[in-house]
């Protein structure tokens, strides 16, 4: 699915080139979910944004990208457009930042569908014959509808009081309209496009997702955030999603409930997932296959099995030794000069 | 067993305002509870974000003041010379020596030391508000050494360390006046493995040394498990569960409790799962009658046990807010849990 060869990437600065990956060999294949872990400053969300191309421009790059046997190193930012959020989706660790907080969630899952999956909104729009973006129920936010409805009385009591309350009569009908306006809109069909945002809602299994589109970010709890992440790097039939982090910021039991939700996810649509934490415990639930960085290099890679009964780099022994463990003996430390030896 | 600080009863309830300023509801961040601290052991409050775990530790430290129950402090804390062992009847100057057995660290460590002082000044700030300014270079060496640094870091910045090593800092400046009570809000949930396990150790080193009680807040079970002797699983300001931590760990009695452990990712794939549905609910109760009955009815549908869901092998949990009060019942000897 993904092959990552021989990355070199080292990021330009006024003190000389800074090297962040050296080197770096992946392979991910189809329909498993592979883990990166490493430590602050390993280098593993440098190799997953350089897969989509995501660098400032102080970046240099070296090395071969193919993703589902085209390779995508050289290629054009039209077609890295088309690639991220199509082919291959991504979830970022703080979820409220990666969302836009003055759009609904409505919005900006259309934006995803509106840019890959035009021609299926299209097509479901011809089918049941619904308009195919815009609704034809309206609804403007709050302050808007206050405004309007101020503007109108001022005008009907000034109309009063200058004695010709016949020009009254339309802003009396503009607010008698507001009034009774989803009564009046009752059987107006909603757009295929606010159909296809509450279908991706409810793949990440989110309660009335009717009401979870037209809300904002910030009225949204931490979990459903990040499903609202997740409901829009898949909104694109991505065929392999990458996740930088997803858990960091949430609490245990909730992590609990978003890793199933990815694996379930994963196993119905079959697709491969790149996830990135620096949580092994995480990676041990999840992942298939596991990859240790370490100072922009890959140390180990092998199955999660192997890697937790039988280490073979001094690091990753260094990094499983360092996590508390029911017994009271004292912690060791990966001592970093021995690892480098 | 010595007792150095028991809680009593205690609640804190922050009131909810409506635009006009009168009260529509009441968060109840603490809801009536329980403790008692251990001298010289380390006592490990677990729970998720909103549970009250923090608003616990700033009425420990009387930075907020309670809505009733009290904090009661043993004589080795604050003397035999005192009129009332109750926190909040202290006079401000036993405030102030209470103040000087009692040492913090905070979560962040970045946001806990002054961006524009040098270590020396940080690490010597106690000291000097507390008058001890006899010698307060070798002190700050010595303390800086404690935990780990040494004196060509005397005149740097906070910036100019790394995390684990900021944390250190903001160690050494809460052992600065020997206290006898040291509070950690999640010390190491903002570092890596490695430096966290550096940490840990430090702070175990430290305890033996000057025979500190530990007050661990944390939600990370891992660590809980490794530091705490004694272990109390607060949800929605209610402590639901207090045992010792090897009991609690290996005969968990309360559902959340149950769905706690089984939610911390581990190695053992054989673990039995238990699933959390939903969000934590709110903690808000209305004051108004209408208001909270529809609450109520609202978590009366959804009780907190455990379903199973044929076919997945994983059990469910179904969150209610804990409206009804169950009592705290003696399992065994020294483990509480509220269940039926």
């Amino acid at each position: 699915m993904l092959e990552i060869d021989n990355l070199f990437l080292k990021f330009n600065t006024y003190d000389g080139a800074v090297k962040a990956l050296d080197g770096v060999n992946l392979k991910i294949k189809k329909g498993e979910i592979f883990g990166l872990v490493g430590e602050t400053g390993s280098g593993k969300s440098v190799t997953c944004y350089s897969v989509l191309k995501l660098l400032p421009r102080s970046a240099e790059i070296d090395g071969n990208i193919i993703l589902n046997g085209e390779d995508i190193t050289e290629a054009s930012e039209e077609r890295m457009r088309e690639i991220r959020g199509g082919e291959v989706g991504i979830i970022f660790q703080d979820p409220l930042s990666a969302l836009n907080p003055v759009m609904t969630v409505n919005e900006q899952i259309g934006e995803i569908l509106v840019l890959h999956q035009n021609e299926v909104i299209n097509d479901l729009a011809s089918e049941k014959e619904i308009p195919v973006y815009k609704s034809e129920r309206w609804k403007a936010s709050p302050g808007v509808e206050f405004t309007i409805i101020a503007f109108c009385i001022s005008f009907i009591s000034l109309f009063v009081m200058l004695g010709q309350w016949t020009f009254a009569l339309p802003f009396l009908f503009v607010i008698i309209n507001m009034f009774f306006r989803d009564y009046l809109q009752r059987n107006n069909p909603a757009s295929a496009l606010d159909l296809m945002v509450i279908e991706a809602l409810s793949r990440v299994k989110l309660p009335n997702p009717e009401q979870i589109a037209n809300s904002y970010p910030h009225e949204l709890s931490g979990g459903m955030q990040q499903r609202v992440m997740i409901a829009m790097a898949l909104a694109g039939k991505a065929k392999m999603l990458i996740a930088d982090e997803p858990t960091t910021a949430l609490d245990v039991t909730i992590q609990a409930q978003i890793l199933q939700l990815i694996k379930d996810i994963q196993k119905e649509e079959n697709m491969s997932v790149l996830l990135i934490t620096h949580d092994l415990g995480v990676v041990a639930e999840t992942c298939e296959r596991v990859a240790v960085m370490y100072k922009g290099k890959i140390v180990e890679e092998a199955t999660v099995d192997e890697i937790f009964t039988n280490p073979k780099n001094e690091y990753t022994k260094g990094l499983l030794g360092a996590i508390p463990k029911g017994g009271k003996e004292r912690l060791k430390v990966p001592n970093l000069k021995e690892v480098e030896a | 067993m010595k007792r150095i600080l028991s809680i009593k009863k205690l609640k804190k309830h922050f009131p909810v305002k409506n635009a006009w300023g009168t009260d529509i509801a009441l968060v109840k961040a603490l809801d009536g509870v329980d403790l008692e601290i251990e001298s010289g052991k380390t006592f490990g409050i677990v729970g998720e974000s909103g549970c009250g775990k923090t608003t616990l530790m700033r009425t420990l430290l009387r930075l907020v003041e309670p809505t009733s129950g009290s904090v009661f402090l043993s004589e080795e804390i604050i003397g035999t010379n005192v009129v009332s062992n109750k926190l909040e009847e202290l006079t401000s100057e036993e405030l102030r020596k209470f103040r000087r057995e009692i040492g913090v660290v905070f979560q962040d460590p970045m946001g806990a030391l002054n961006p524009r002082m040098i270590i020396k000044d940080i690490v010597s700030e106690p000291l000097v508000i507390h008058g001890k300014t006899e010698n307060i270079r070798d002190r700050v060496i010595e303390l800086l050494n404690n935990v780990g640094l040494g004196e060509e870091h005397l005149y740097r910045y906070p910036h100019e360390f790394s995390g684990g090593q900021r944390q250190r800092i903001v160690i050494a400046r809460a052992l600065a006046l020997d206290p006898k009570i040291l509070v950690l809000d999640e010390p190491t949930s903002a570092l890596d493995v490695s430096v966290q396990a550096q940490i840990l150790n430090l702070l175990n080193d430290l305890q033996k040394k000057y025979d500190l009680t530990y007050i661990f807040i944390s939600h990370d079970l891992s660590v809980i498990e490794y530091m705490c002797d004694r272990l109390a699983v607060m949800y929605l300001g209610k402590v639901v569960e207090e045992a010792d931590t090897e009991e609690l760990f290996s005969n968990p009695q309360h559902p959340y409790t149950k769905a706690l452990l089984s939610a911390t990712p581990s190695f053992d794939k054989s673990k039995e799962k238990i699933m959390i549905l939903g969000d934590v609910p709110s903690p808000i109760t209305y004051l108004d009658e209408s208001k909270a009955k529809l609450a109520t009815e609202m978590t009366e549908q959804e009780k907190l046990e455990i379903k199973s869901i044929e076919g997945k092998g994983i059990d469910y949990i179904v969150r209610s807010s804990l409206n009804e009060v169950v009592p705290l019942v003696q399992i065994s000897n020294g483990h509480y849990a509220r269940v039926k």
